[in-house]
């Protein structure tokens, strides 16, 4: 069987499941959402004549005018992998709740196959949340600084990075799906660590452990996209942060790169050899 | 005769619960293969493993006299155990998943699969509206797909109405009289009974016995005597040669048991007329699968 057939097969179990189209509604309207929320407020910072908005404005620049947006609405939209990540956990423990993780091998796929339409899952979650991301960039871009449309195609490698980084990880949703095999342990393991336990993680080794956090399973593809540029123009302290962010890219997305070719790695090496 | 299934010496644990201990059997091409064992006997399990669910510890199966993979399971329809489909989706979104991963049928089969259900009325409805039985049907029209050569069975009258339960032997008989070899597993030996004809009998993972049916349960002959006195024919029976056993089975007749192939009606009809005994009954009864099944499994 190849594979434009298994995209096929699992677009039949996507296309009409409802959480999918409500994980597209969402992610549709937070992106905009949470980027005009933040457009606003610098709006509102620096609209005034008064000194304390053009020092605002001269700071900041604008973080939605191209170039730029790429990377702000980047780095604004993937505090919200959740989304996505409901949708993930839910298609894959779907399967065990429904038994069609056997069906599907009874009807004649290999374990291997399965785990691939999975795989195709991810990919395909990961390119509508990067499509989604890419249109409200480039409509910030265009709406917020006309004047700047030129530079349109400067930082485009924003897009792969916000690919990368909503594959890497909803991979590891995934894992957590595919491994406890219940949706709300699952979600609930997510939830937790990826929003509380993580973070307190990395902000403690930032200080205390030499910043060993960057190596913690979100944080290795967090750092793909670092905070936003104008956050550097805060002082030397935040310029220098900024630019060594901006150097550990390459770092962080072969990181990236070997977690989550580890964890396909293991879910095809686990499915093949378990009972189903 | 061709062997469509070919099951070699397969073993299972689940910790310290053996599942099934070196189960061996062939299911020849066209028969129609009963699975017979109280609950807990190993009969999903050994299912299971020959549709790659589980794992075996050891011992192989052929199908078609090659190994298990996904080209041969393409090649059979299979109920395993409950009907699994997608919930949100409707009887043929789920069977055209089905079809696209088996490469059975088409779409017309689709909805011929579903008249034969008797489901095609309800056949854009979502799975999760459907009955129990609904359900099971679908499960076996997802099996009949495409017209595959063998099907396998598991409980496949799980959940229906009495109706339901005679349609599925009449489909079933009907399968067999086309040729198709049908494995099915179940608890329902008169069901069994009725339609098959091989048998292999499970208790606690062990294989107690295998074979066409006939053979499995023709192992003596029972002969059903009745008389005025009781009493006189079975003194006089105990005289007759070649009698192992002397039951009674109710206030009007006897059972007389001879190894198989041996009992004469003649004969026992003529010993005891010639001893004073007039016979008003005299039959030559075949063991019920039943009878056999208890004789197997009690301890």
């Amino acid at each position: 069987m190849n594979l434009l057939a298994l995209v096929k097969i699992e677009w039949l179990k996507i296309k009409k499941y409802p959480a999918f189209w409500w994980m597209f509604g969402i992610v549709a309207l937070t992106y905009p959402g949470t980027n005009m929320m933040f457009y606003y407020g610098y709006s509102e910072g620096t609209k005034g004549k008064e000194v304390a908005s053009n020092v605002a404005k001269m700071l900041l620049g604008n973080p939605f005018a191209f170039p730029e947006t790429w990377h702000t609405v980047a780095f604004l939209s993937s505090v919200f992998i959740m989304i996505p990540a409901i949708l993930v956990i839910m298609l894959v423990t779907n399967e065990y709740n429904y038994k069609t993780h056997r069906q599907n091998i009874i009807d004649g796929w290999s374990r291997g196959q399965f785990v691939t339409s999975k795989l195709f899952d991810v990919v395909i979650i990961s390119m509508i949340s990067t499509i989604l991301y890419t249109a409200v960039a480039f409509s910030f871009g265009a709406w917020a600084d006309y004047d700047n449309i030129g530079r349109w195609a400067e930082q485009l490698q924003y897009i792969p990075l916000f690919f990368l980084q909503t594959f890497a990880q909803l991979t590891i949703a995934f894992l957590l799906g595919f491994l406890i095999k219940k949706a709300f342990i699952a979600l609930g393991i997510f939830f937790f660590y990826n929003l509380i336990l993580e973070n307190i993680a990395v902000g403690y080794a930032k200080f205390k452990l030499n910043d060993l956090g960057k190596f913690l399973p979100f944080e290795i593809s967090d750092r793909i996209i670092p905070s936003p540029a104008f956050m550097s123009r805060f002082g030397k302290d935040m310029k220098e942060a900024y630019e060594k962010a901006l150097d550990a890219i390459p770092m962080h997305i072969a990181l990236t790169l070997i977690l989550t070719a580890a964890i396909w790695g293991f879910c095809y090496w686990k499915h093949k050899r378990r009972d189903l | 005769m061709q062997e469509v299934l070919n099951i070699n010496g397969i073993s299972k644990s689940y910790g310290p619960i053996k599942a099934l201990q070196n189960v061996s059997f062939q299911v020849p091409q066209g028969a129609v293969f009963g699975l017979l064992g109280p609950n807990g006997s190993g009969k999903t399990t050994l299912l299971s493993i020959i549709l790659d669910i589980l794992k075996a510890d050891s011992g192989s199966f052929a199908w078609f006299g090659h190994p298990g993979s996904p080209a041969t399971r393409k090649q059979i329809g299979s109920l395993l155990e409950t009907p699994n489909f997608y919930h949100y989706l409707s009887a043929t979104d789920n069977l055209k998943i089905t079809q696209a991963i088996s490469g059975r049928g088409d779409a017309a089969s689709i909805d011929t699969a579903l008249k034969i259900v008797k489901l095609y009325e309800r056949k854009n409805s979502k799975f999760s509206t459907y009955s129990l039985g609904m359900k099971q049907r679908l499960a076996i029209g997802a099996a009949l797909l495409g017209n595959p050569d063998v099907l396998l069975f598991d409980e496949p009258t799980n959940g229906l109405d009495p109706v339901g339960i005679a349609e599925i032997r009449e489909l079933i008989r009907e399968l067999a009289n086309q040729g198709k070899t049908i494995i099915m597993a179940s608890h329902l030996l008169d069901e069994v009974e009725k339609v098959c004809t091989h048998v292999a009998i499970m208790k606690r993972g062990n294989l107690l016995t295998a074979g066409p049916v006939d053979e499995v349960l023709a192992n003596e002959d029972i002969v059903e005597l009745g008389s005025q006195d009781l009493g006189a024919l079975e003194s006089i029976l105990q005289q007759y040669h070649g009698i192992t056993q002397i039951k009674t089975t109710d206030h009007q007749s006897l059972q007389a048991f001879f190894p198989v192939g041996t009992a004469s009606m003649e004969a026992i009809n003529q010993h005891c007329f010639e001893q004073g005994v007039v016979l008003n009954q005299l039959t030559l009864k075949k063991k019920s699968l039943e009878t056999k099944f208890f004789e197997l499994t009690n301890d």
